[in-house]
């Protein structure tokens, strides 16, 4: 197991070089850099001024000599300055995003993952009924609706509309913490996120179910007499979770993607906000850290899932 | 017995509660507090602290700190802020300014050597000064006491005072020990700033909103709210969202979103010119636009009026030069009246199906919004009938700003023709650095290298005139030959606006370029 995850972190490590370089060129490609979003098209400065702020940003040296200054100090901790907001240093500053992402991903993931298990087995175990239809329906709703819809719908509905919960940002600004302050800015942007996937959940756990629940071990169970709700809860669910498990696992990249959109929306101080901020003001030391970062996290949590499998399913070794 | 139904009422009783997760109700600041969305939209410039490298936002910088001189709230005047008053001498080469008697918001005096600080810091381009070239006509700064201040000057400049209200004081009591190289990656700015406004800085919570308290003693009086926040917003949108939930009171808004708070009884429209004319301009390093005639036909080409009428709702003028301003326009211009036939005949004359016949021209263009691509489509369309076939390009404004301002073997054919905005008053010398040959890059920014002789040279008899009473006289020799010679295609001056909650009492906001700033007196704002 360990000699496994070594394995797969220094493949992480690899991975992630190679993305420094990916972004780092691209960034570089991308037209317009961090002086030339600093200009305010209608009050402009004169090129002269611009090259003189190039040069303190040290941007008019050549790609490899800014590359290679830019790793040596990122291998030291030192991941530079955000240049948008005038020298703020981009580790804290990127780091103090990760709380709030996570928190919003993970409670967004929570209740989709719990609402989509539940409503897949309650959808599989009553196959048919009328119950089954109105669930795999609203799933089919869920699945098909556009993220940038249901966000811009839900925030006009309980936020503008009906003054249920706050338009955007994670706390009132300038009242001390409470749990119910962030509670109440939280709930909405994570049921949100949550809707696309929890239909997916449930599809795959109610079809997976299903399928297991026709398996010969099943049946034996109940031959003998096993109540029908371990049955299903313990013989047949944790069977029925594994591809439920690899979807999670798989979809925590399209999750960031989601919450980056969600972000915007919300005004939620988060990974997404900061890196569509940071891309549209070219702000280059802040995206590469926070893309890095992301990075780094998705590694680690399709690691983690492969890990999940072999303690879900004894028959799994990863050390393989 | 625990079956299916069992499990299946548990499941659905758990989906239940989660459900019917109680909503903590939203929490209210504590004290009288105004929060608004002041660094939204074009005037604003969030998450810049700092004022020497400060372009736009304005309107929030004053409200902590303050420069020598400002604009009164139409925008019509100077008036003195830090400065009691002021006088220039007749060969318009030395400013005198007499200061007030006031504090820093740690008890410091403020003194003339504060104000030759911050002029030496902004004069310098070590500090990351944005403001360096502007200052240029200054020579020296004297102190002869403690409450006077003498700007000897190179050269007359009939912008000076117009920069000098955008230049924010510093104290030098708090910034004398940090080397000038250090500032702009300073934390002093965004952690502990002393200014001399009504409001002192109380805390920034990253990238989500700043806090200010009242200064109990600011000399305008104690300001009649205790808290200001200033929200920052991903987009205009999202402030616009904030605004109609009740969660702040005032934000820059988008005309189609102004037009939806109209005759709504909890808010007020303020709508208000944006002093930023915009322009269609023709690069004149590309051959489509070396004769007059061609650029001639495409204003008559685009019914201006029409566009004003249906795409803006009347809220533009047309502009027949830089500027609308009435005092700098003089009477007789031509205006361009929409008419194809005319313009179809220019062509004919030009030779146009030689210079470029129907081939596509790229129009680029950094404006992204709605109205804008509305705007765009119809320009389209009727150049589209007189034979021009252009092809508008959005970008994004870094990516607009990478094309046109690029120095090493520029690509001309990725900008033959712009649609962009310049902002051309309360000082009509702002339209200077985009038309005058001098403005040339890299020296300025006249990215349509725009070289007319005699255009320039009216440029610089405005500019340098030392004749209060000409001066208007010399604006209008400027538009005179803007409106003959078209090294631009004005179209208009369109308005801006912001929308204030009726709670705001004394509420002062006006849509200046930069936000301003101008005398709006945070001091008086009040909630009810």
């Amino acid at each position: 197991m360990l000699t496994y995850m070594f394995r797969r972190l220094a493949v992480g490590l690899a991975m992630l070089l190679a993305l420094s370089v990916l972004v780092f060129i691209l960034l570089r490609l991308a037209p317009g850099d961090p002086v030339a979003a600093y200009i305010n098209p209608s009050a402009p400065l004169s090129p002269q001024a611009l090259a003189e702020l190039r040069a303190r940003l040290g941007l008019d040296q050549p790609l490899p000599v800014q590359y290679l200054a830019w790793l040596r100090a990122a291998l030291s901790g030192n991941f530079g300055y955000s240049i948008q907001r005038g020298g703020v240093p981009v580790l804290p500053l990127v780091l103090g995003r990760v709380g709030p992402t996570a928190l919003l991903m993970g409670t967004g993931l929570v209740i989709a993952t719990v609402t989509g298990i539940a409503t897949g087995i309650l959808s599989a175990v009553r196959r048919n009924s009328s119950l089954d239809v109105a669930l795999s329906a609203v799933a089919s709703l869920g699945i098909s609706s556009p993220a940038f819809l249901t966000a811009l719908l839900g925030l006009y509905v309980f936020a503008v509309k009906f003054h249920v919960a706050p338009a955007g940002g994670m706390l009132t600004p300038g009242v001390p913490f409470s749990l119910g302050d962030l509670l109440a800015h939280l709930i909405l942007p994570a049921c949100l996120l949550s809707l696309g996937y929890a239909a997916m959940i449930m599809r795959y756990m109610r079809s997976s179910l299903l399928e297991v629940l026709n398996q010969d071990y099943v049946r034996t169970a109940r031959a003998k007499g096993v109540r029908e709700v371990w049955v299903i809860l313990k013989h047949a669910t944790r069977n029925a979770l594994l591809p439920v498990i690899t979807l999670i696992g798989s979809t925590i990249g399209v999750a960031v993607g989601g919450a980056i959109f969600l972000e915007s929306v919300f005004n939620w101080p988060g990974m997404g906000l900061l890196l569509v901020d940071a891309v549209s003001s070219r702000d280059y030391p802040v995206i590469m850290c926070a893309t890095l970062i992301t990075g780094a996290g998705v590694i680690l949590v399709n690691l983690l899932t492969d890990l999940l499998y072999a303690v879900i399913d004894p028959r799994i070794q990863v050390s393989k | 017995m625990m079956n299916v139904k069992t499990v299946s009422r548990g499941l659905m009783l758990a989906g239940l509660m989660m459900g019917a997760a109680v909503l903590p109700g939203p929490v209210l600041a504590q004290g009288k507090t105004i929060t608004g969305g002041f660094d939204v939209g074009p005037g604003g410039f969030p998450k810049n602290f700092n004022p020497l490298a400060a372009t736009a936002g304005f309107t929030w910088l004053t409200t902590y700190y303050e420069p020598l001189v400002i604009y009164n709230a139409g925008l019509s005047k100077i008036e003195g802020d830090l400065a009691s008053s002021y006088s220039l001498s007749p060969d318009q080469k030395t400013y005198t300014f007499k200061l007030v008697k006031t504090s820093w918001q740690d008890g410091a005096p403020f003194t003339s050597a504060d104000v030759k600080f911050t002029l030496d810091l902004a004069r310098n381009a070590a500090t990351g000064s944005v403001f360096v070239a502007r200052l240029g006509a200054i020579a020296d700064v004297e102190t002869p006491d403690d409450q006077t201040v003498i700007l000897k000057l190179k050269r007359p400049d009939s912008g000076l005072l117009s920069t000098l209200t955008q230049v924010m004081m510093l104290p030098k009591h708090a910034l004398a020990d940090k080397a000038p190289a250090s500032l702009a990656t300073s934390s002093w700015w965004s952690t502990k700033p002393i200014g001399t406004g009504p409001f002192t800085f109380s805390r920034y919570v990253t990238d989500q909103y700043v806090e200010l308290s009242a200064n109990d003693n600011y000399r305008g009086g104690k300001p009649k709210v205790d808290h200001l926040i200033n929200r920052y917003f991903a987009n205009a949108a999202a402030a616009v969202s904030a605004l109609r939930a009740g969660e702040i009171q005032f934000t820059y808004v988008e005309p189609d979103d102004a037009r939806t708070f109209a005759g709504k009884p909890n808010f007020r429209v303020i709508e208000g010119s944006s002093y930023v004319v915009n322009y269609i301009g023709f690069n004149q390093k590309v051959d489509l636009w070396k004769d007059v005639r061609v650029r001639q036909a495409v204003m008559y080409a685009i019914n201006r009026e029409a566009i004003i009428k249906s795409l803006y709702g009347g809220a533009a003028k047309a502009a027949q030069c830089g500027y609308v301003a009435p005092q700098l326009v003089p009477s007789g211009l031509n205006d361009y009246a929409y008419n194809p036939a005319k313009a179809k005949k220019l062509l004919a004359e030009a030779g146009w199906n030689k210079i470029n016949g129907s081939k596509p021209i790229t129009w680029l263009t950094y404006y992204g919004s709605q109205q804008a691509a509305n705007v765009m489509a119809a320009i389209q369309s009727m150049l589209a009938q007189v034979g021009i076939n252009v092809v508008p390009r959005v970008v994004d404004a870094p990516t607009y700003n990478g094309i046109v301002y690029k120095q090493n073997n520029p690509d001309w054919s990725a900008f033959p023709m712009v649609y962009a905005g310049l902002q051309d008053g309360p000082n009509p010398a702002s339209i200077n650095v985009g038309l005058n040959k001098s403005q040339l890059p890299p020296a300025g920014a006249n990215i349509m290298r725009v070289q007319f002789n005699d255009l320039s040279a009216a440029f610089d008899a405005a500019l340098g005139e030392t004749d209060k009473t000409k001066v208007d006289a010399r604006w209008q020799d400027v538009c005179r030959l803007m409106n003959k010679e078209l090294p631009w295609g004005t179209m208009w001056v369109a308005n801006r606006y912001g929308v204030a909650s009726k709670k705001l009492v004394n509420f002062v906001w006006t849509p200046a370029p930069a936000g301003g700033p101008f005398a709006d007196h945070p001091e008086q704002w009040d909630i009810k």
